[in-house]
């Protein structure tokens, strides 16, 4: 029968859940070093609370849906939103700085985009309370940190302020018409468009001029942030570039500025950042797999105003980059299948329930390590010490003979099987490894040994 | 030596205009020996490698950064609305995205028909032109001979392009609105922009110089 799934959704096997679990750990771990506490969100709440000043673009990407009162409820589209909901709401008096972090799956009405689907994993952390350089850098700084941790090996960060734009904007003071189009050729790197935008223009001074036409060569290493001083028309584009180079100079400390570089033409979401604004980009991948910013008006939405910084990233993107720098999650599998106590062949194809240690008596005595139910037991029991010890131990339900058991574990690159014999005063595990050529017998308390199964 | 710049170029004649402008940009470019069933083609310098693709799926390679840049028609490109760069414009492909319709239909603003049915190769602009004027178009989705929809009654108007307008007149055809003035595109992928930014700027710089002796 079909059961086809709904578009946008999409499940994860063994190998990419466990690449998610492990790199959801490794950020953990990461932003928990430096001080951010996890907070756990809710997946829908009221579409008004997540629209708010969200932009139109966001706003026709939501899935939105009724309560049993008719109000209308939404999916949450990023996790910043609820973040600033909560803070706002519940912890806007307590100390600041606040530093959070989450974790969790988000909801776009989108094209699915390069292994992002309308359903998909996001992390980020935000910090709440603190204005200035030092708190931007950080939230760059740990940015870095967390791709790197997670074993990305190469990706670059661009990071760029709105205040240079906006500045810009506010020298030029063209119409409204205008500027939609100044903005969205910045946006394109459409440098032909700029030129005749300014033909359109004739009133404009030869500085804005010259400010518009630099635009979009304005990117590069920090030493740019130095340069662009020479096309700025007012304060708010000196201020921008002080706050970028005071940034770059603590990006320096923090030893990532190889990774980064800098752009300030980049005008994408410039009504709701409101300072400095990065995204993160891996080789071969096409899309940006992090983005983030400094975003002071949002909070005050939902209590008093409050300044913040923060990112997000697409899990989904980046288990894509790891792919393509050729880091491939291992399938997860156990350590060693064991059977309870296998019987000849003969004995285990007349039992039918194949529960381990029932028809006891059913079994072959010939077979080596011919057990009974009391075998079993204590089998059982040595599989709990041995998991205890970080063993994977799976129980073959089934009864398999040792041969059959050998295929199964091999099928299923499980890298050996074994079977434990004796009483619990004398045991033995009798194994073999997928690759091997015989069964070897050691003692089921040989733990030097079988320490050395774990994970290989 | 670094790994050179994938450039998706549209098979057909923007190909053969984007390689004048790159030879003179002083990129090796590949040569009529090369043949034309192979679909990768390295220059001889290892600067750039070619992809030649349908000319629609331009901006899909490069959105996707399997081409780090392209060369596309702005037609093209605004109908696919992919995320890409586009630093630089090209002095070839001119061409027209029109409405037309039969010449003996009488003078009526669009306006004021009903519901036409637009026969199109260009669906999104199609929808977008006549949705912003409040017409509910009917499209007709074609890939080919879009000029015939009018002739034996499947559309009413049509939208395609235009370059001389001899193939709209051939077809009693005219002209009724210009949608969109076309030419050819350079364009980026937003990563590769900046994780290849000497590259890219130095291909969008040396195509600039060629544009501007041209």
């Amino acid at each position: 029968m079909d059961r086809p799934l709904p578009e946008g959704v999409r499940d994860l096997l063994f190998a990419d859940t466990a690449a998610f679990r492990r790199m959801e750990t490794a950020l953990q771990a990461t932003w928990s070093a430096w001080g951010y506490r996890e907070i756990h969100l809710p997946t829908f709440e009221y579409a008004d609370t997540l629209a708010t000043d969200v932009g139109s673009e966001m706003d026709a990407e939501l899935y939105r849906f009724f309560d049993r009162q008719g109000r209308t409820l939404a999916l949450r589209p990023d996790m910043t939103i609820p973040t600033a909901r909560v803070v706002g709401t519940r912890l806007y008096d307590q100390p600041m700085p606040l530093r959070l972090a989450y974790t969790g799956s988000v909801f776009r009405y989108e094209p699915p985009r390069a292994g992002r689907q309308h359903e998909f994993g996001q992390a980020g952390v935000e910090l709440i309370g603190a204005g200035g350089t030092v708190a931007d850098a950080e939230v760059v700084a740990l940015a870095a940190a967390a791709l790197q941790a997670v074993g990305l090996p190469e990706f670059g960060i661009t990071l760029g302020h709105v205040g240079f734009f906006r500045g810009l904007l506010a020298g030029l003071a063209l119409p409204e018409r205008l500027t939609a189009r100044l903005q969205e050729a910045v946006a394109r790197k459409a440098e032909a468009e700029l030129v005749r935008l300014l033909a359109e223009t004739p009133g404009l001074p030869p500085v804005a001029r010259q400010a518009v036409l630099a635009l979009p060569r304005l990117t590069g290493s920090a030493a740019m942030l130095v340069d662009a001083e020479a096309v700025c028309l007012n304060a708010t584009m000196m201020n921008a570039l002080a706050d970028l180079r005071s940034v770059a100079a603590l990006l320096d400390a923090y030893g990532v500025s190889r990774f980064v570089t800098y752009d300030l033409a980049e005008v994408r979401d410039l009504g709701y950042y409101t300072g400095i604004t990065f995204e993160g980009f891996a080789p071969g991948l096409g899309f940006g797999l992090i983005s983030g910013g400094r975003y002071d008006d949002l909070i005050g939405h939902f209590g008093p105003p409050c300044p913040a910084v923060g990112w997000a990233l697409t899990l989904d993107r980046l288990l894509l980059a790891r792919e393509l720098q050729g880091i491939v999650e291992p399938e997860p599998r156990p350590d060693v299948l064991l059977a309870a106590s296998p019987a000849s062949a003969e004995g285990r194809r007349k039992k039918e329930d194949g529960r381990c240690g029932s028809r006891a008596g059913k079994m072959g005595a010939a077979e080596p390590g011919a057990g009974t139910g009391q075998n079993c037991q204590t089998c059982l029991g040595w599989a709990a010490v041995a998991r205890g010890r970080g063993l994977k131990v799976e129980i073959d339900p089934l009864g398999l003979d040792p041969q059959a058991l050998w295929h199964a574990a091999k099928a299923r690159g499980i890298p050996r099987a074994a079977w434990y014999a004796g009483t619990e005063d004398q045991a033995t595990i009798t194994v073999r490894e997928a690759d091997g050529a015989e069964w070897r017998t050691i003692g089921a308390d040989d733990w030097e040994e079988m320490d050395r199964w774990q994970n290989r | 030596m670094a790994e050179p710049l994938t450039v998706a170029l549209p098979k057909g004649r923007l190909t053969d205009d984007a390689l004048v402008f790159l030879a003179r940009a002083g990129y090796a470019v590949p040569t009529n020996g090369d043949g034309g069933r192979k679909l990768v083609l390295d220059g001889a310098d290892g600067r750039l490698r070619y992809i030649l693709v349908k000319p629609s799926d331009v901006p899909v390679f490069v959105e996707y950064g399997a081409a780090d840049v392209g060369v596309a028609g702005l037609d093209v490109l605004r109908e696919s609305a992919r995320d890409v760069y586009e630093p630089l414009q090209l002095p070839f492909g001119y061409c027209r995205l029109v409405v037309a319709g039969k010449a003996g239909r009488p003078d009526l603003p669009l306006r004021l028909e009903r519901s036409p049915r637009v026969a199109t190769k260009f669906p999104r602009l199609t929808e977008a032109f006549f949705r912003k004027r409040g017409i509910a178009a009917e499209l007709i989705v074609m890939s080919g001979s879009v000029e015939l929809a009018p002739l034996v009654g499947l559309a009413d108007f049509i939208v395609d392009l235009v370059q001389t307008g001899a193939t709209l007149r051939e077809n009693g055809l005219v002209e009724l609105r210009t949608i969109l003035e076309s030419q050819a595109e350079l364009i980026a992928n937003r990563a590769s922009y900046r994780l290849r930014a000497a590259e890219v700027r130095e291909l969008i710089d040396a195509l600039a110089g060629a544009v501007r002796e041209a």
